[in-house]
């Protein structure tokens, strides 16, 4: 019998159809329905963005080919830049999408090929790519008719090198981000290279004044190599076009075809490879050495049983391999590095409370750890509720480890603060920790109900796209605004009445009831999680 | 007249402490009476009336969707009846969670793993959330790692192994602490020979033992070889139980197998559930 032979066509559709069938299936729950929502809103935002730049490009465009068309280069290194880094570091947030699902059809290297560049272009820098570079393109050809062909070309040339080169970059973020480990570096550089940007913002405006405007020549070293990679060759071309050096404006347009051609021959080798059966995950690295070591012991804790202890210890040992827990740890010392850079920035004056407010911002920060406590746990959660041990104790055990996390935090503010201002002074150090006394319980509390209220699995090795049900989010920051405000509050009358010891007696006398109030939560969660108990394994055991 | 035995038990009242209760030794080991279990409108087990005796190894079968999962959820307290009792071990779950608990192992669907430990760190939490000490959790954790061949790769993340150490590992855990029932959900699925080898001599080596296993699979080949008792559900409702041999020769009450005539247990499955269509008048284009 022969062989079907598929037509691309046919091919292409499907995947559509297959596509829009998911987003139509997923708004049969809430989530999707919110999800539709959101993409709504983000996609007007990016209509928003697409429609203003495509104007700012249209000037650039219209002014530049009026008066002086070597100032082309800058929009074109703009939308490059924005094209090409921005996917990438976007990526650090999610996992790969698996291209092996289409490989088991009967699918044409061709038809596979555009398949993966088209439905990796259907993201937001193509679209505001391709809405500003036609805003530059109606710029030129408003201000110069005439050149509309030749505009037309170069920048839509150039619109395909981006989108190849995007996908060539795509492929090889793809075939790195398959590796857990991968995953983590990645993702910690990009939130490094995040924090790089608000401490060296901040400090060059600190240091601003002193800045030798000599230096700035060094740059003008580099104007020859911009102009031979392709925003700069885009730019030549388009500005020999208005000068009347053809032959100079083709050869520029040849040399962008020809890097074009050479993305495009790259990422035909990826692809190509990954066609013929190449595993783009590629496998975890095997542990060769068959060393075996002996089983440690766990830990003891003083004090409490073994259970608590054991329960402490795995919560621990996740947060240490996980990247973006540990960058929560030292968020407290980043804030106030960034706080000291920008010294016209709010605290400048303040320095006296820097200690408080960080310790404020340490446990907003550890709510997203809090609030979604056995997030991390995934399929875990069933080992919880299949052993003999009390949802009370597993709770108090992950308190007491988010509790000891808060605790060293605070230290390094304390240390901080210190070295970079001035010792906090008694009073304030026990206005802080009272508030502490007063806030944590409470937050753990109301932690605690959410978590088993509303779970959603979170992995801990990667970043971004891992919100908080909406619910969550909601309640967790209206408790930190409740318990952040009394403490303000309270605060605020102490210092009116010139004493601040009289605060930290009014929050320990609150710490009493909140404390009360933990315990007594306590008491009631195990009946509440084995009511829950059914949501929690569907939640948490959901891939 | 009960004769009585004692056994150490983990109770949440006693705040971790270890406890001896007493219990009837001729109670089946696994007991449900009229288990009934809706999802809404759906009825996803109903009037189920289970008995597994102790030392038995007990094959669950049923076809896709027919309730096997719903049923070892309810038996391991991961979700609750609508109505009926269970009751393990001569105790009845609703009134003695925790001390059930502790006397049995359990490997779910999901396997229940924490996937950022080690395996030997998993193993060393599970065994002292049962309440074993440190000392003789890291012991058993060491020997369960060498023999199920987990040794090898001390340092490596439980979320990087492969499925079939997955799989050996989650019942390493479901053991370390001892349990007198075993309750194991598709514990073959998925995984290799050499894997499912290592698995199945143990659960002989537990039978040996005297320890109860309740298992579930759709591998009718691995319940014929495995179990000594089947248990056949269907739509929910348990149309079926016996040992094998009797399943086999047709006697259960409710089959329409021929008096005396052996049968193959996929046969006598086909039989009861109603599984044999025939398919030469459908799918005529098939090659």
């Amino acid at each position: 019998m022969a062989g079907l032979r598929p037509q691309p066509g046919v091919q292409l559709r499907a995947i559509a159809q297959l596509r829009w069938r998911l987003v139509v299936n997923s708004l049969r729950s809430v989530r999707g329905q919110l999800n539709l929502v959101s993409r709504v809103l983000g996609g007007s935002l990016v209509l928003g963005m697409g429609v203003m730049g495509g104007a700012g490009l249209f000037f650039v465009g219209l002014w530049a080919t009026a008066h002086d068309p070597r100032w082309l280069a800058l929009p074109f290194w703009i939308v490059f830049l924005f094209w090409q880094l921005f996917p990438v570091l976007a990526s650090a947030f999610t996992q790969s999408i698996d291209a092996d699902a289409l490989l088991r059809f009967p699918m044409s290297y061709p038809t596979y090929f555009l398949v993966r560049v088209i439905y990796g272009t259907l993201d937001i820098p193509t679209a505001l790519g391709l809405f500003w570079l036609s805003g530059l393109f109606l710029g030129i050809s408003f201000a110069d008719v005439r050149l509309a062909p030749w505009a037309l070309l170069t920048i839509g040339l150039f619109a395909v090198f981006n989108i190849l080169l995007g996908r060539m970059i795509f492929s090889w973020i793809e075939h790195w981000l398959s590796r857990r480990r991968s995953r983590e570096v990645l993702g910690l550089l990009f939130l490094s290279v995040m924090v790089g940007f608000q401490v060296f913002g901040s400090l060059i405006g600190r240091h601003a004044k002193n800045l030798d405007p000599q230096k700035l020549q060094v740059l003008a070293r580099f104007f020859p190599v911009a102009q031979a990679l392709p925003p700069g060759l885009a730019a030549s071309s388009l500005t020999h076009a208005t000068q009347g050096s053809n032959s100079v404006a083709i050869l520029s347009f040849a040399l962008l075809a020809a890097f074009a051609a050479g993305v495009g021959g790259v990422l035909h080798l990826r692809m190509r490879s990954q066609y013929r059966g190449e595993n783009p995950a590629g496998g975890e690295k095997r542990q060769t050495a068959a060393e075996k070591s002996a089983v440690r012991s766990g830990w003891k804790l003083p004090l409490f049983s073994g259970p608590v202890s054991a329960v402490f210890e795995k919560e621990l040992r996740y947060l240490s391999r996980s990247g973006p827990m540990l960058f929560n740890l030292f968020i407290p010392m980043i804030v106030i590095f960034v706080l000291w850079g920008g010294r016209r920035g709010f605290l400048g004056q303040q320095t006296a409370y820097a200690f408080p407010m960080g310790a404020a911002y340490c446990l907003l920060v550890m709510a997203n750890l809090g609030y979604n406590c056995f997030g991390g746990d995934g399929g875990g959660i069933q080992f919880f509720l299949f052993s003999p041990v009390s949802f009370r104790r597993i709770l108090f055990a992950k308190n007491l480890a988010h509790l000891s996390i808060m605790a060293t935090q605070v230290f390094l503010l304390w240390l901080g603060v210190r070295i970079i201002y001035a010792p906090p002074t008694l009073p304030v150090v026990a206005l802080t920790l009272t508030w502490y006394l007063f806030a944590a319980p409470i937050n753990f509390a109301a932690g605690d109900l959410l978590s088993i209220y509303s779970p959603k699995r979170i992995d801990y090795a990667t970043f971004g796209r891992q919100r908080a049900p909406a619910a969550t989010i909601l309640i967790s920051l209206t408790v930190e605004l409740a318990v952040i405000g009394t403490g303000v509050l309270i605060a605020i009358q102490a210092i009116h009445y010139a004493n601040l010891w009289i605060a930290s007696l009014v929050l320990l006398g609150l710490s009493i009831g909140s404390i009360g109030g933990y315990f007594f939560l306590l008491s009631r969660i195990d009946g509440i999680a084995m009511s829950r108990r059914e949501v929690l394994a569907t939640e948490l055991c959901r891939a | 007249m009960y004769i009585y035995n004692t056994i150490l038990v983990y109770t949440s009242q006693n705040r971790g402490a270890l406890c001896y209760i007493q219990k009837p030794v001729d109670s089946p080991a696994i007991l449900t009476e009229s288990l009934t279990r809706r999802f809404g409108d759906f009825t996803a087990v109903q009037d189920v009336n289970l008995s597994v005796a102790p030392g038995q190894f007990y094959g669950f079968l049923g076809p896709n969707g027919a309730g096997k999962s719903t049923t070892i959820k309810m038996l391991t307290g991961l979700m609750a009846p609508t109505a009926g009792s269970m009751q393990i071990l001569g105790l009845d779950l609703a009134t003695h969670l925790a001390e059930v608990k502790s006397q049995i192992g359990v490997v779910p669907e999901g396997m229940a793993l924490f996937g950022r430990l080690t395996g030997s760190e998993y193993l060393n939490f599970a065994g002292r959330m049962y309440g074993l000490d440190r000392d003789t959790a890291a012991q058993r954790a060491a020997e369960l790692l060498d023999f199920m061949e987990l040794a090898a790769q001390p340092k490596t993340l439980v979320t990087d192994y492969s499925h079939g150490m997955q799989k050996k590992l989650a019942m390493a855990a479901a053991v370390i602490h001892g349990p007198k029932v075993l309750f194991l959900d598709e514990p073959f699925e998925g995984v290799d020979a050499i894997a499912s080898g290592t698995l199945k001599a143990m659960l002989q080596r537990m039978i040996a033992n005297g320890v109860t296993i309740f298992l579930t699979s759709h591998v009718l080949e691995i319940v014929e070889r495995l179990c000594t008792h089947v248990g056949i559900i269907n739509k929910g409702r348990l149309v079926a139980q016996g040992s094998l041999d009797e399943l086999r020769s047709g006697v259960p009450a409710g089959s329409a197998g021929q008096p005396g005539e052996k049968m193959t247990l996929e046969q006598y499955f086909l039989q009861t559930v109603g599984g044999s269509r025939d398919s030469a008048q459908e799918l005529a284009w098939l090659g």
